[in-house]
């Protein structure tokens, strides 16, 4: 009987226990487990917890800051005697607008992560409860409810040692956490606007831009955010909360999409308005254009664009005083400048756009370009010197409207390298107006170059007061060629800066091939041959193979790093049984600090020389994604994020941490300098 | 729902200027119908104090203070100080908190609720206007009309119970300095609860 009973009872504890289990798993809306790193810690290190959290479909947790609604998780730990649980780190969330409030949240599975810091001087085999209740709130996008659940687990003091899958599972929860930009970010509040400004690399990609602020009083949650790249910066434009100015300096996550993001810190300062396209915007554009249309109209003085100028303004004192035909020729040169500007406009947008860092003038960077337009203004020169004489086809002093445009296409490739100094401004905003604002700029600039000569077209008073053709013309042709061949210097001075001296002396030994052929034809001309134009076309064609194949050299100012690897610890290790010095950097593209000491100080020529000489093997880590693997060796060196500069010394037992900011005589020192 | 169309009506009459009320700034005026069909505007209590709760029965943090009886503590005290406590509902049909009039009588009722007036927003245009964010989350305006509180109900952002024991009760607080002719210490702070919830 006795035994009977005893089995009633534990049927009806079994059945109760489970029916308990059921409710109380029917209850929860989110199922968390506590998982450690590794549930075998050494003593003396730390160990990462995860919250393992999978809410259910149609349910979210919350981010720190919940935004208009929502409260953030608070954990209640009990803890064996000397165990101390660090912050509870958040992922990048999400976004959810839900009956106009906004809300920072998790919607699909996620993990928060605590490190764990295990004493000292604890036997192996020691075990450590680790018991914590945790707060929280769930909600679907029609009720909220708050859930506490007590979270165990038991730790077993050992070698540290971690499971691949385990770790692999933080590998992937920790590319989810924010990192650590480093530069410091500004906002201000101003108007009811709330504008931020963070430093981060032109050519480091980033979609999907939000700014999740850590605590309320900086932003207005549910306002639309507007962003800006800015060159080196992004600037984030939203409204602001009311009483932002009260506030300091605001902490957050800069989330650049795919669930990736930036923990940042701004402080208040003055961060101009880049303007949207608003009316605003248009009133800087029309700006902008006034700017151009100036800055245009002073290119034409430059030697750049002053010598093509003038040929078209002799072929027009020669044509005499046709009128329709002086239009249509200042027409056609119009429209040739104005499309060429356009098109380089376009053309540099795109590739603003596609990311890649490129000024007005781009097209002067590859040495090739500069090789062909070498040839070119060299023949105009010598044509204007008298050498030869162009034939009626050819376009710089043909009359006519073709002949005009392409002498207004070729005056506005030429000038652009002449922009810099006047139209730096108008220039500026053009990459940072909307697209359609920033070809109309370069509409203007066009516009600008073309207007002497549109005047001298359409203004016969104008063109009554050029002087009649006569032996004056040769003379004036001659002189006209000074200024050409001071373009042509100048582009040989650019061949040498791109290509070094042997892409230089290419240049010129094309230069002198295409003129030999030139004068050739010169003499043939001189003497009425037929075809006198046969010696000329094989000498140019081979001089433009000869440019073509100027290569760029690197190597101008730039000295490329010998023995530059990338960073692995395996690597490390084996370089440092070597007994050779490492200098170990670790950076990322979308730090800015880390460019500036890359430009400024690693890859410098005296950097390169004192490595060099000491035999100093260099390893990059680059950190742009997010590499868990590095990520724990950085915060292996008490960094949270990059810059992180490493320099090992021949035969030290740990490294020295360098300075964030670095300058050349400070790495120079280090292969000469003692530990 | 026929009870919603003169309701309806009736907020599309009056509704605040502005879409968010600011500190010292006049209150924006409504007019919205109670649980007993009634109309009630703010403008007619000028001259007293007016606290504004906004109020979701579902909501675990609007549970915690009235199952405490905090909330009903609170109302009290308000109402003996002179203040007029108008609780308002945004939650829209459909939604988790949402009552009509008879229900909304029955809460008040069975949780011996001491409200000057429950009043139903459904289409919640009185609680945009006032940029309510949360369950519970509290308002005072001052006798000459003047928003001088907004935000939480106290300082403890918890669903417990328990915690509502050595809270800073910010309402009482704001109303005890006014009654003093005093500035209010803490105009501003972050409301917690559950999101209201507004018609989409």
């Amino acid at each position: 009987m006795a035994a009977r009973q005893a089995w009633v009872a534990t049927l009806f504890f079994m059945i109760v226990t489970l029916f308990a289990q059921v409710a109380a798993a029917q209850e929860r809306h989110v199922a968390i487990d506590l998982v450690p790193e590794s549930a075998r810690p050494a003593a003396g290190s730390t160990v990462t917890l995860a919250f393992d959290s999978r809410p259910e479909k149609s349910w979210h947790g919350y981010w720190k800051n919940g935004g208009d609604a929502g409260i953030e998780t608070t954990l209640e730990w009990t803890l064996p005697a000397g165990v101390s649980a660090g912050e509870l780190r958040y992922p990048v969330p999400g976004r959810l607008i839900v009956g106009g409030l906004m809300n920072y949240v998790y919607e699909a599975p996620f993990a928060q992560l605590v490190e764990l810091a295990i004493p000292a001087g604890l036997a192996a085999g020691t075990k450590l409860p680790i018991q914590v209740k945790a707060d929280y709130l769930v909600c679907t996008e029609e009720i909220c409810v708050p859930e506490t659940q007590t979270l165990a687990t038991v730790l077993t003091i050992g070698d540290g040692a971690v499971d691949p899958a385990t770790r692999a599972r933080f590998d992937g929860w920790r590319l989810k956490m924010p990192r650590p930009l480093g530069s410091p970010a500004t906002w201000q509040g101003a108007q009811g606007q709330f504008r931020l400004a963070v430093p981060f690399p032109a050519s480091a990609a980033a979609g999907d831009v939000y700014f999740y602020p850590a605590a309320g009083g900086a932003v207005d949650y549910a306002a639309p955010q507007a962003v800006t790249r800015d060159g080196d910066r992004i600037v984030l434009t939203t409204k602001a909360a009311p009483g932002t100015a009260a506030i300091g300096a605001i902490a957050g996550v800069l989330a650049t999409g795919d669930g990736q993001g930036f923990a940042i810190r701004a402080q208040p300062g003055v961060v101009a308005a880049v303007e949207q396209a608003s009316s605003g915007g248009w009133q800087a554009a029309a700006l902008a254009f006034a700017g151009a249309v100036v800055g245009g109209l002073l290119l034409n003085i430059m030697p750049c664009v002053f010598p093509i100028l003038s040929l078209k303004a002799l072929s027009l004192a020669k044509s005499g005083g046709n009128e329709g035909a002086a239009r249509r020729e200042a027409l056609a040169y119009t429209a040739g400048v104005v499309l060429v500007c356009v098109a380089l406009g376009g053309i540099l947008l795109g590739l603003r756009a596609g990311g890649a860092t490129v000024g007005w003038a781009f097209q002067l960077q590859d040495p090739r370009v500069i090789g062909v337009l070498l040839l070119l203004t060299a023949g105009i020169a010598l044509n204007l010197a008298g050498l030869f004489e162009l034939p009626t086809p050819a376009f710089a002093s043909r009359s006519g409207t073709s002949g005009a445009f392409a002498t207004g296409a070729l005056a506005a490739f030429v000038a652009t390298p002449c922009t810099g100094p006047f139209m730096g401004a108008a220039l500026g905003a053009a990459l940072v107006l909307p697209p359609a604002a920033a070809m109309l700029v370069f509409a203007g600039l066009g516009l600008g170059i073309a207007l002497p000569f549109l005047l001298i077209g359409f203004v016969p008073a104008l063109r009554r007061r050029l002087p009649r053709p006569g032996a004056w013309m040769a003379r004036l042709r001659r002189i006209l060629s000074v200024p050409m061949f001071l373009t042509a210097l100048a582009l040989t001075w650019v061949l040498g800066r791109q290509a070094g001296v042997d892409g230089m002396t290419l240049g010129l030994a094309a230069t002198l091939l295409a003129g030999f052929g030139l004068w050739w034809t010169g003499r043939r001309q001189e003497t009425g041959r037929e075809r006198a134009w046969w010696p000329a076309v094989p000498a140019m064609a081979l001089a433009l193979i000869v440019v073509v194949l100027v290569k760029p050299q690197a190597a101008v100012s730039a000295p490329s790093m010998a023995g530059v690897e990338p960073f692995s610890e395996a690597r490390l290790a084996a370089l440092r049984a070597e007994g050779r010095p490492v200098f170990a950097y670790f950076t990322a593209d979308w730090c800015l600090t880390c460019k500036v000491n890359e430009k400024a100080a690693i890859e410098t020529a005296g950097t390169a020389r004192a490595f060099a000489d000491g035999k100093v093997a260099v390893l990059v880590g680059n950190w742009t994604d997010g590499d868990p693997a590095l990520g724990r060796f950085i915060e292996g060196h008490n960094r949270a994020g990059v810059p992180l500069y490493l320099w090992y010394p021949k035969g030290a037992a740990s490294p020295r941490v360098l300075p964030q900011l670095l300058t050349t005589g400070m790495l120079t020192e280090l292969p000469g300098g003692t530990t | 729902m026929r009870l919603l169309i003169p309701f309806a009506v009736a907020v599309l009459a009056i509704t605040p200027a502005a879409a968010q009320q600011a500190i010292g700034k006049p209150a924006g005026n409504f007019r919205l119908t109670d649980a007993d069909g009634k109309s009630v505007t703010l403008g007619q209590f000028k001259g007293r104090p007016v606290v504004l709760e906004w109020n979701n029965p579902g909501c675990p943090y609007v549970k915690k203070h009235y199952e405490s009886g905090n909330m009903q503590a609170t109302q009290a005290k308000a109402k003996a100080a002179g203040a007029v406590w108008l609780t308002i509902n945004s939650g829209a049909p459909g939604k988790q908190g949402y009552m009509t009039g008879p229900q909304a009588k029955s809460f008040v009722t069975t949780q011996k609720a001491a409200p000057t007036a429950y009043l139903l927003d459904p289409e919640g245009r009185v609680g945009k206007g006032y940029a309510a964010k949360t369950t519970p989350h509290l308002y005072l305006i001052d006798a000459a009309g003047r928003l001088v509180y907004q935000g939480g109900i106290d300082d403890r952002p918890t669903p417990d119970k328990a915690d509502v024991i050595g809270a800073r009760n910010h309402v009482l607080a704001a109303l005890g300095e006014v009654k003093a002719g005093k500035a209010v210490s803490m105009p501003e702070t972050r409301p917690y609860g559950c999101s209201v919830k507004y018609a989409d």
